[in-house]
């Protein structure tokens, strides 16, 4: 279920896998196992596709000329004002920090996207592991359910840590994934029937071969029969959740993601990624943002005031992220275009320090004014959040040394107490 | 002895969870000791000159001594090996537990950390040595410096004296060379499957699908020669090529979603197809100039978006093995190449453009230019008027002694007579004669097949100068495919062997180097030389591979000593087990399941679906332009779920056939104004686009449920994500070097258990041989599912239990039959 899954693979058998931890002594780090004060254990990343705009959200401009027709409002914590689309969300900015001077280099979708995701800019000839993939790749797994899951779309690629560690993907949430019950028509106990059936045929091939790839084989069957009869996989069903909660979140398709990413945290998901598009607002921008408001403000909010009632969000993670901002300017078309050179994201729970800004941007959000944030810095704090060491060096299946986080980055230490 | 004996650590890669294991251990020292106890440990203090400084010299010196110094540490001096590496000390002597180079050569090759790095894990002995050697205090006499002892060259055995006269006897001499080369190996030399294991066997891996119950019959009336028949009839049969497109496309890294991906997809199609010698299709690849459509050879260009370091690093890589490209940025470490002879390969590349077309990328093509674009030194390492443009050469030594041994001279006879062949065809074949015979067939004058004939004889030289065709490229090719380069028929040889047999004689497939080992040196030069000889025909090396014993060889039985079984296998003595690939197993649970045509009668399952469609509303909205697609924002799954199961192929035939010809023959015409007014007419347009407004809606209806797969061998490649072929390890095909995961995984058996093809091809359908058997008999619909599934009859003791299984119903052979395809003995070959 993990990355960390049958391992015994022919080739890696023959060394072609190997990784190393180049500038860590080994022995050392075998000393200090309890050396990590990192509180996050689970992550929920909405990932916003298209590039939302920083002013109309995180970073709003009174009285500027891209101001726009949005007006900020009062938070829960002194000084800090976000836009009016977010009434509810106003009122958990005590558990949430906003970094407001991330500055990105990529302003097409695609080029940003995968950097915004992989934290490396794209290459010809490898490809990054998404952040998901490359938080279950070096977090032992929790419970019975797939570790890395994603909503209503797909995050990015497992690149070269493998198959293994794609994500577990569900196309709408609450509807139900075929492959996790027999097929139409076949019984519980028809398809425990075929499952002995199965068991004798293949114990028998075993006896006769016993190679370890059969035995990879079959842990693996093991492994999908128990997540077929595991309780846990109830958290997909939403029809069993109130009704009232529903309704809490919005009851859209995203509300029902935010919902559904909660549930699967609980059950020990590791990282969960809801996706959601239409941010690419080239024209009329305020009409797209209020609609856009509407949605994530009740789903988010309430995300984020039910982690913190059953306790689960000192270690959950939870981050509002989009490839890049739009430009202050507002064009003709009342839209605003793509701008990477200055955004914000949002980060709550998590063990961050909760009501806390990082960096301005300047007076018109074009370019960060103080403390600029590069967008690896963003995935060296999440490591870092997940007791992830943000220096650790891999090898891909090919030999090729690769750092999980770029050289360059650094966690944001303000964020942390 | 099991696995967990002999390697200690549980199986463990990443660090933390390390961390966890060695705290369940309470600590590394106890580690250490449960290791020391397993290993032989001399009674005496190992002598340094003889026992040490072989180990040190020949495995760790290279990287960490003055011109290196790999993590800080130096090992060729005492002083220096005691002033320990940037973050540890390498060695305190009398305490392994404390040394860093001791823990670290004790992990397993798999884990992280591991030293040696690269090249060969040290032999438990020379663990224990160096174990003993520091707890006696790591004594190391004064002033002996180490300098690094290069790996020796592999040892080869005779080849034989001549030429063979048939891919029999060439596959005969091939098994004689592997036997003395296993000579003084400790092996298990296992027996050669059963014939119709054979005939499961070669017709997965030649045509990419199991037999048919049809196929079976007929293998079996054959006589003592059915093997070497069977091999002839799989190589000709039409499924060939599409099966070895796979794994062409996998070593080349084609993508559908690149420009002339498809192109280049169709075009390797068509040359396994038409037998096109194998340096020529590298030659054409190489030196292509053009458009996808009028030269889809491009493609290769195109893959690596004409970026000569992206192509030097992918051209030698993938035609010679080596991995120069590491030398890109730095020297590489772990070879002997510098980092000039890398630009001076990328210098070939240098005057290749890539021209986009003014609106849209479908005119894109590659042209050469007059500027070499490599310059040296690196951008790095110099200021920009310092850096001038590099003069190609290629770093790779090519033989250059006079005399053509055989192989040459056969390659040279075998290349003159298709020559001849070829010249033979086309004799009186004047482009008017050929437009002629063209025309009667198709009797319209304005038939598309005349008029592109006729714009290519027009073209002829207006091609010339659009797209001038690459001398440095040519040249480049020219090189790579000279029967003298070693590196190219070998790297190759590699490749192909290890899809057959299943692992390479060098491992990365594309890692030739001195320091990477190279088993059976022999065989692999002897199947070089014979594919040489054959006028690099792709066939004929299948064709020797396949009728060797080497490929017959049966697995291990179970019980069987782990390094036994490592060690049996690495030397080509005993099958390791293959899975079949994605696309294989895809079709073959088609083929098993009649899956490719209906098997219900009209009407048969019909049922009620409700499900969501979008429909028009007849409103329009305006958009603005520049509105990119973005991620998908539709699900990724049809509303059944089930859509990474499909396969929708693309028509290789109609992908070379486009009109784009003439689009670029008439975008030629046009004056600079006419096409900046054009221009301008399409922005305009574009601007704002009238989009078509949908609802969605939820409908009941009827749907007949009686679903046909296709095959998957000729699907866009790579598949979507999470997608059937994906899930059983199809490569991304992004990375260079990239190969197919083949480890299990718990969703590949989700995909099986409950997925919609095991479960249709489980189901009896009344128009299948197997529902009329049933009806008749059911020991015979029995033994008639075991060999259309697992192509064998069922042992009596399967036979009783599948008696009781099926028991005389269709819902038991459905039961009988989803089990069967389950099985790991459907999956994994015999």
């Amino acid at each position: 279920m993990s990355c960390n899954d049958y391992l015994y693979t022919r080739r890696r058998a023959l060394k072609a896998f190997s990784a190393s931890i180049l500038g860590i002594p080994l022995s050392q780090v075998l000393a200090n196992t309890n050396s990590n004060k990192a509180k996050a254990e689970h992550v929920i990343l909405f990932w916003n596709s298209g590039g939302m705009s920083h002013l109309d959200t995180w970073d709003p401009k009174p009285g500027r000329k891209v101001q726009g027709e949005f007006n900020p409002i009062k938070t829960s914590v002194d000084g800090m004002e976000i836009s009016e689309i977010f009434p509810q969300l106003a009122k958990q900015m005590h558990h949430a920090a906003l970094i407001r001077s991330i500055t990105g280099t990529n302003g097409d979708h695609g080029r940003a996207q995968y950097e915004l995701q992989t934290g490396f800019n794209q290459s010809p000839n490898i490809l990054h592991p998404g952040i998901g993939s490359m938080v279950v790749h070096e977090r032992e797994p929790l419970g019975d359910l797939p570790a890395l899951v994603s909503i209503s779309g797909q995050p990015a690629r497992a690149g070269y840590l493998g198959q293994k560690c794609e994500a577990y993907f569900v196309g709408r949430p609450g509807q139900k994934d075929p492959y996790l019950s027999f097929p139409e028509g076949i019984s519980h106990a028809r398809g425990m029937q075929r499952l002995q059936i199965l068991e004798k045929m293949n114990r028998r091939n075993a006896a006769e071969k016993g190679a370890a790839e059969l035995k990879a084989s079959q842990t693996a069957l093991k492994d999908a029969v128990n997540l077929m009869e595991s309780p846990a996989l109830k958290a997909f069903e939403l029809d069993e959740e109130n009704p009232k909660t529903v309704e809490k979140y919005g009851n859209t398709e995203f509300g029902r993601g935010a919902l559904l990413a909660r549930r699967l945290v609980e059950k020990g998901v590791r990282f969960v990624q809801v996706n959601r598009g239409g941010f690419d607002n080239h024209g009329n921008i305020f009409e797209a943002m209020r609609n856009h408001g509407a949605t994530m403000d009740p789903a988010i909010a309430s995300l984020i005031s039910d982690l913190k009632a059953n306790g689960m969000l000192s270690k959950t993670l939870v981050v509002v992220l989009s490839e890049f901002g739009r430009t202050p300017r507002i064009n003709d078309g009342g839209g605003r275009d793509h701008w990477a050179r200055c955004f914000s994201c949002m980060m709550a729970g998590g063990g961050l320090k909760g009501g806390s800004i990082v960096g301005a941007s300047d007076e018109d959000g074009m370019a960060p004014a103080e403390r600029p944030v590069k967008v690896a810095d963003l995935h060296a704090t999440l490591c870092h959040a997940l007791g992830i060491d943000v220096n650790k060096e891999l090898e891909t299946p090919q030999g090729r040394p690769m750092r999980l986080v770029r050289k360059e980055a650094a966690p944001i230490q303000e964020l942390f107490a | 002895m099991s696995f967990s004996t002999i390697h200690c650590l549980p199986s463990v890669t990443s660090i933390p969870a390390l961390i966890h294991t060695l705290t369940r251990l309470h600590s590394i020292t106890c580690v250490l000791s449960i290791l020391s106890t397993a290993l032989p440990v001399s009674a005496d203090a190992p002598d340094f000159r003889k026992d040490i400084q072989p180990i040190l010299e020949s495995n760790c010196v290279r990287c960490h001594t003055e011109s290196k110094v790999k993590g800080g540490l130096r090992m060729d001096t005492y002083e220096k090996i005691m002033e320990g590496g940037e973050t540890a000390d390498a060695i305190v002597p009398g305490d392994p537990a404390k040394s860093e180079l001791l823990v670290r050569v004790h992990l397993r090759p798999i884990d992280e950390g591991v030293m040696p790095d690269e090249g060969q894990a040290l032999k438990p002995e020379e663990v224990a040595l160096l174990d003993a050697w520091v707890k006696a205090g790591a004594k190391w006499p004064k002033g002996v410096t180490l300098t690094e002892r290069k790996p020796e060259k592999p040892k080869r055995v005779a080849m034989p004296q001549k030429a063979p006269a048939s891919n029999i006897e060439a596959a005969a001499m091939l098994d004689d060379i592997l036997r003395r080369e296993n000579a003084s190996t400790d092996v298990i030399t296992t027996d050669p499957i059963s014939d119709t294991a054979f005939l499961r066997r070669s017709t997965i891996d030649l045509i990419g699908r199991i037999p048919t119950v049809r196929e079976i019959k007929e293998f079996e009336s054959w006589g003592d020669d059915r093997r070497a028949k069977l091999i002839k009839k799989l190589t000709s049969h039409p499924r060939f090529a599409d099966r070895w497109t796979i794994f062409m496309a996998d070593m080349l890294r084609i993508r559908s979603n690149v420009t002339g991906g498809n192109q280049l997809l169709a075009y390797i199609n068509g040359s396994i197809e038409q037998e096109k010698p194998y340096d020529v299709l590298v030659r054409e690849l190489i030196s292509a100039s053009g458009r996808t459509n009028s030269n889809p050879a491009v493609g290769y260009i195109l893959g690596d978006d004409a970026q000569p370091m992206e192509l030097a690093a992918s051209t030698s890589q993938i035609f010679m093995g080596v991995r120069i490209g590491c030398a890109m940025c730095h020297d590489h470490p772990f070879d002997d190449w510098e980092r000039k002879d890398f630009y001076d390969l990328a210098a070939f590349f240098g005057k290749t453009v890539k021209i986009q077309g003014r609106r849209n990328n479908r005119s894109v093509y590659t042209t050469e230019g007059s500027k070499m674009t490599v310059l040296w030194p690196p951008e790095d390492e110099a200021e920009a008027e310092e850096r001038k443009p590099v003069k190609p050469r290629f770093p790779f030594q090519i033989a250059t002694s006079k005399k053509s041994p055989h192989y040459i001279q056969r390659f040279r006879a075998a290349r003159l007579a298709r020559e001849n062949a070829k010249s033979g065809d086309k004799k009186n074949a004047s482009l008017d004669a050929l437009l002629d015979a063209v025309e009667p067939k198709v009797g319209k004058t304005d038939d598309p097949v005349l008029k592109e004939a006729k714009m290519e004889s027009k073209k002829l030289n207006v091609h010339a100068d659009i797209y001038r065709s690459s001398e440095l490229r040519n040249q480049l090719a020219q090189l790579i495919t000279d029967p003298k380069n070693d590196y190219f028929a070998r790297a190759f040889v590699n490749r192909v062997w290890a899809e057959l047999i299943g692992h390479g004689f060098v491992e990365p497939l594309d890692n030739f180097s001195d320091y990477n080992e190279l088993h059976h040196p022999t065989t692999l030069d002897f199947l070089a030389q014979e594919f040489i000889a054959s006028g690099y025909d792709f066939k004929t090396l299948v064709r020797i591979i396949t009728l060797s014993d080497a490929y017959r060889r049966s697995a291990l039985p179970s019980g069987t000593p782990i390094s036994v079984r490592e060690k049996s296998e690495l030397n080509f003595a005993a099958a390791p087990i293959r899975r079949m690939l994605g696309e294989v197993l895809y079709d073959s649970i088609v083929v098993a399941g009649h899956l490719e045509d209906f098997k219900w009668p009209k009407g048969a399952n019909n049922k009620k679906v409700t499900r969501e469609i979008r429909v028009p509303t007849g409103e329009f909205k305006m958009v603005e332009a520049g509105q990119p697609k973005m991620m998908p924002e539709q699900p990724a799954m049809r509303n059944d779920g089930y859509d990474l199961e499909s396969s929708l192929q693309i028509n290789f035939n109609s992908i070379l056939n486009s009109k784009e010809q003439n689009e670029l023959a008439s975008m030629r015409e046009k004056s600079d104004e006419q096409i900046k007014a054009e221009k301008m007419a399409a922005m305009q347009k574009e601007q704002q686009r009238k989009v078509m407004q949908y609802k969605t809606e939820t409908i009941t209806e009827t749907v007949d449920d009686n679903p046909r797969f296709s095959s998957a061998m000729r699907m866009a490649t790579p598949a979507p994500p999470a997608h059937f072929l994906r899930v059983f390890g199809q490569p991304s095909r992004v990375g260079l070097g990239e190969f197919r995961d083949d480890a299990s995984s718990l969703r590949q058996q989700l995909m099986m258990l409950n997925g919609r093809m095991t479960h249709e091809a489980s189901r009896v359908g009344t128009l299948e041989p197997l529902h009329r058997l049933l009806k008749k008999d059911q020991n015979l619909a029995i033994d008639w599912a075991y060999q259309e599934i697992l192509t064998r009859l069922p042992s009596p003791e399967e036979k009783a239990d599948a008696r009781t299984i099926v028991n005389n119903t269709p819902e038991g052979m459905a039961d009988l039959r989803w089990a069967l395809l389950n099985s790991t003995e459907f999956r994994f070959l015999p």
